[in-house]
């Protein structure tokens, strides 16, 4: 219930910066409008790779959309997700409080990393590979303040096999980065005015 | 001097890979093939979950109730087509 309400906050806080804005973006409207439906299309999928694994697209969503449109976006697509059945309701608001941060941290590093490398590429990817890795620390740190009940194991067992599972998500990321990294490089030389609205 | 840019990206991103390729596979060798949901119940000392899963097609499978996907699939794709309309995007 705590991560429910600390969720709501940071919806609510979104919202406010978005409506506290004089003109609403409609660029930036369509492309949340597209990146909700790829990231509820491939966040249901579970991919056969290494017993089954699942993609986001977080870090995409904070580097196209920015982190106050991008966290309605995966409110929208957490409601939705357990709505069809993937995932408890209860467990929503843990999931945008993790996503929210991906979110933020790969926006903040995609910005800054343009000081490092012109390489468009690089930049997403590394992006990805700091939001994701960012966001597996939320999540051991979130299943560590809850806890977890009806189980025989101890706080230091919990933490060395969430370490584990973050450390197997990281190869994710790894795919999850070079996804990124070319979508955005595409994105860059198709149409890079979406890319440069925040940047500049 | 552009060329040096996008090299030290590169270089960037390929330590960053191969340090998280290394730690991700002695995980995956430790914890074993599972999916990720019986990774995180092993992680926690959940036991194994009973998830609706749907039908799988080489390999893949949605998560959830199938129909409702494409249901709320096809809603969200016409939203962003009719936002891309009459936004003029």
């Amino acid at each position: 219930m705590a991560w429910w309400v600390i969720a709501l906050c940071i919806v609510g806080l979104a919202l406010f910066f978005l409506r506290s804005k004089n003109k609403p973006d409609h660029k930036k409207i369509t492309i949340a409008a597209f990146v909700t439906a790829a990231a509820f299309a491939i966040f249901q999928v579970q991919i056969p790779i290494a017993g089954g694994i699942h993609l986001n697209l977080t870090p995409l969503i904070g580097i196209l959309t920015g982190p106050f449109i991008g966290t309605l976006v995966v409110f929208i697509v957490n409601i939705f997700s357990a709505a069809i059945g993937h995932g408890g309701w209860g467990l929503i608001g843990a999931n945008v409080i993790i996503n929210f941060t991906e979110i933020l941290v790969s926006w903040l590093v995609f910005r800054n990393m343009k000081r490092i490398t012109t390489d468009l590429f690089s930049q997403a990817g590394v992006a990805t590979f700091a939001g994701l890795f960012a966001g597996n620390l939320v999540m051991i740190a979130v299943i560590l303040v809850s806890g977890i009940q009806g189980v025989n194991q101890t706080p230091d067992q919990i933490l060395f096999g969430l370490c584990l599972l973050a450390a197997v998500n990281m190869g994710v990321a790894a795919i999850e980065a070079f996804l990124t990294g070319f979508m955005v490089a595409y994105i860059g030389k198709a149409k890079p005015d979406i890319l440069e609205g925040d940047r500049k | 001097m552009k060329a040096f840019g996008e090299n030290k990206g590169r270089i960037i991103f390929g330590v960053i890979l191969i340090v998280v390729l290394i730690a991700s596979f002695a995980a995956y060798q430790l914890t074993g093939h599972m999916s990720i949901e019986d990774r995180y119940n092993t992680a926690v000392g959940l036991p194994a979950s009973q998830e609706e899963e749907g039908g799988t097609f080489l390999g893949f499978s949605v998560e959830g109730n199938p129909t409702l996907y494409l249901i709320v699939l096809g809603i969200f794709c016409a939203a962003g087509f009719a936002a891309y309309r009459y936004f003029k995007v």
